[in-house]
């Protein structure tokens, strides 16, 4: 059997087909849990900030800790099952601790006046971060960026201020806890 | 190479290598992802597979989760060397008819 050249470009591209979708849905999966883990943060931290508002620095710093610890952990663990560390997955941490320094210095430099400015900044960062990550890795990612920074922007503008903390823990937190079990889907 | 190795030029068993050789080395795959993937029935798609187990290129692992059963797919050595070569030989055809 000798196959043209045609016929082998043509098988080339159908294995490279496959490869791309399988790539994508491996990432969605490695991410999943992360996403899900900030999603928790999102919502205690907010709840946490909207409750106790005096309490709200020491809040995040316990909560970002958390979940960097969390993340190698979560990572250290899909290692320990037999498989060698993904492609992608480990610049998700990565990713975080850009964000976060991003913010932290953000902050420093330009110092919001009010406090709904910080906690929607972070959250339009990471949604932004997201559909970053979308334009390599695959359309859910930005689609949960999407939902992000609108739900973000919407509550903003339209949700009364004493309510936003809530808003952002409940509709911020909540989004991308649903984006990583979408992701766990097929 | 002089022939394509007929285990893997067929539509469905190349879609399923290449679905595997996308993910690290040791890495395995659950049955239903592979089977979007492939876009091949169950019934199909698990053919291929005992094919492919068969000639030692991928390796299959049935357990248990949440007391349902799950079947997960890896890439043997074996199989990802025989893959790697396949892929040397359409590139190889491409080559030589630009050249």
């Amino acid at each position: 059997m000798t196959l043209s050249s045609e016929e082998a470009a043509k098988t080339l591209s159908q294995a490279e087909d496959a490869r791309k979708r399988s790539a994508e849905l491996y990432f969605y999966h490695r991410s999943s849990p992360h996403l899900i883990l900030w999603g928790t943060i999102w919502v205690i931290g907010y709840g946490g900030t909207g409750l106790f508002p005096a309490y709200s620095g020491y809040l995040w710093d316990a909560l970002v800790l958390i979940g960097v610890a969390s993340g190698v952990v979560i990572g250290r663990c899909r290692s320990g099952q037999g498989s060698t560390a993904g492609p992608r997955a480990w610049r998700l941490a990565a990713l975080a601790a850009i964000i976060i320094f991003f913010v932290s210095a953000t902050y420093r430099i330009m110092q919001p006046h009010y406090s709904l400015q910080f906690c929607a900044y972070p959250a339009l960062i990471t949604g932004s971060a997201y559909m970053a990550v979308g334009l390599w890795s695959g359309l859910r990612y930005v689609v949960a960026g999407v939902a992000v920074v609108a739900l973000t922007l919407f509550g903003f503008y339209f949700i009364e201020p004493h309510l936003y903390f809530f808003w952002m823990a409940v509709v911020g937190g909540g989004s991308m806890i649903l984006a990583g079990l979408w992701f766990r889907t097929v | 190479m002089e022939q394509p190795d007929p285990l893997i030029h067929q539509p469905v068993r190349l879609k399923i290598m290449a679905a595997l050789k996308a993910l690290p080395a040791g890495e395995p795959i659950e049955f239903v992802r592979l089977k979007a993937i492939v876009g091949a029935t169950e019934g199909n798609l698990g053919a291929h597979i005992t094919t492919l187990e068969e000639a030692g290129y991928v390796a299959v692992e049935k357990d248990f989760v949440a007391k349902r059963p799950r079947t997960r797919v890896m890439l043997s050595k074996q199989g990802r060397r025989a893959y790697d070569d396949y892929l040397d030989y359409l590139r190889e055809i491409i080559a030589l008819s630009e050249s």
